[in-house]
């Protein structure tokens, strides 16, 4: 081949022009391998959920249970509550706002008191940010496993079974505004796995989790819930 | 949240892994597959699974758990009750009982029992109320929250002790807020005792809202909230509404920190229509 390489011009060229193609197919490849290690793949759903929320606005799904109406809003529809809203909204001409040292107190009032609707309300408001807190440290657990399948299998470092226990008492008070069943036994069932788990076990997790996203999906729920904030 | 069937799916194979790794024995495949279908809200077929390999099995080392699975299904199935309360307290009766499947049939014998007695059993509260006693603080604290819901507030009192005890002693602003409204609930009295027996110095303690309608003397609305809830009703705005209100000039965090800072201010508005809003903060 090398003689008619050098009895044949055509050729030649051609066999120039494939050198510099594979030349250059080295460099993309070396290109790719460089970009692949600088991403940090535990961050990146985060950072791609965020991409997706900051392009939109506005929310395209509400979770019904974990995005509860608001109290303002709740507020609307209840009279005596309502007066609070409205006054405050309706128009500004005949009101006036003053910061001023206090006069007598209204009302006999010195010990709490609030009604069960409000109570309901903050109790509402609270599962929602519970909820978000429920998620992220969910999000946590699932990197610890991550970050020890990557370091040669070692037994998570602050994966273990009371991690996921203390997730599940949490999330029994959060019973009445979320489904109950499947979040709860997710912990149940990381609350039974052994903290000496084996480096192969680590890694289906890792590959488990990866394969279906789960992390970006855990992601844009909690986006979801932290835009009603 | 079908993220975390998936997730469950693989956990419940992941934990009997060390199984995958040597010979999957037959009870062992017969709980995966029971388990299986708890995820999947089959509890019929489950419940199927699970009495198989309790009667095939009975010395297996998953016939004990299958009992805690058993009290899963029947109260997922609904109706069933007593049967899922008896099946979680069987379970809870094994010496070999693990730690974390305890502590949840017991917040889900405490769940159940409220469900009896929202559907008119009141001898169901005794479930709960035994619980306020009980030696680990998560059941007891869940026992306590979950009896300050019950319509029947002398009932609800007996929650007192140990609601009042968390505000005392507990670090966590969850639970704390939570004691904070299951108290406001059933002893607003109590509420104040503890809160004001902490020290705080300084810092605001109770924000009150008055509102009348014109020409009434009683408030039409009044609320006298510990300022940790305060900060939480006013956070439960929605973003939207508060945007509003800012475009009319009312931010109403703002005002509520400025009237922290300055203590002994009181915000009034009088609207259009003649009623009266008052704000402050001691």
């Amino acid at each position: 081949m090398a003689e008619h390489l050098e009895k044949c011009p055509e050729c030649r060229a051609a066999a120039d022009e494939m050198r510099r193609v594979l030349a250059k197919t080295d460099v993309v490849k070396a290109e790719i391998r460089e970009a692949v290690t600088s991403v940090d793949w535990e961050k990146l759903p985060a950072v791609i959920a965020e991409r997706a929320f900051s392009a939109s606005r506005k929310p395209e799904r509400v979770l019904p249970a974990a995005r509860p109406r608001a109290w303002l809003s709740a507020l609307r529809m209840k009279p005596a509550l309502a007066g609070l809203a409205a006054g405050l909204v309706v128009g500004a001409a005949a009101m006036y706002f003053a910061l001023k040292a206090p006069g007598p107190r209204p009302g006999p009032g010195t010990g709490y008191f609030a009604s069960g609707e409000f109570l309901d309300k903050a109790e509402l408001e609270m599962a929602r940010r519970n909820t978000l807190d429920y998620l992220e440290k969910s999000q946590y657990v699932l990197l610890d496993v991550f970050e020890s399948a990557g370091e040669g299998g070692a037994a998570p470092t602050a994966f273990s079974s009371a991690q996921a226990r203390d997730l599940l008492s949490r999330k029994k008070y959060l019973n009445a505004q979320l489904e109950r069943d499947q979040i709860e036994m997710l912990f149940l069932e990381l609350s039974q796995i052994s903290e000496k788990m084996p480096a192969a076990e680590l890694h289906k997790i890792r590959g488990f989790v990866e394969e279906r996203q789960l992390l970006l999906k855990i992601n844009l729920v909690r986006k979801e819930l932290e835009r009603g904030i | 949240m079908r993220i975390f069937t998936a997730i469950i799916g693989f956990l419940v194979v992941l934990s009997l892994g060390s199984g995958l790794q040597a010979q999957t024995t037959p009870d062992e495949a017969l709980f995966r597959d029971a388990k299986l279908l708890v995820y999947d809200k089959s509890w019929n077929a489950a419940l199927e699974k699970l009495a198989e390999l309790r009667e095939k099995y009975p010395d297996s080392p998953y016939a004990g758990q299958a009992l805690f699975y058993k009290g899963e299904c029947l109260s997922g199935l609904g109706g069933r009750e007593r049967d899922a309360l008896r099946a979680y307290k069987d379970y809870l009766r094994l010496p070999d009982a693990k730690a974390s499947l305890i502590e949840e049939s017991e917040g889900s014998i405490v769940d159940l029992a409220f469900e009896l007695y929202e559907k008119g059993d009141a001898s169901a509260l005794r479930d709960i109320e035994v619980r306020l006693g009980h030696d680990d603080k998560v059941v007891r604290y869940y026992a306590a929250y979950k009896l300050s819901l019950v319509s029947d507030k002398k009932a609800a009192a007996k929650a007192v002790p140990v609601l009042s005890r968390i505000i005392e002693t507990e670090k966590d602003p969850e639970l704390l807020d939570r004691a904070r409204i299951a108290l406001l609930r059933v002893s607003p009295e109590s509420l104040k005792s503890v809160e004001d027996r902490k020290p705080s110095p300084g810092s605001p303690r109770m924000l009150k809202i008055r509102i009348w309608n014109k020409g009434e003397k009683e408030p039409a609305f009044s609320l006298n909230i510990p300022w940790a809830l305060a900060d939480l009703a006013l956070g439960a705005m929605d973003e939207d509404d508060q945007a509003e209100l800012r475009k009319k000039g009312y931010d109403l965090n703002k005002i509520v920190n400025e009237l922290a800072k300055s203590k002994e201010s009181i915000l009034r508005i009088v609207g259009d229509d003649g009623s009266v809003i008052e704000i402050w903060i001691e």
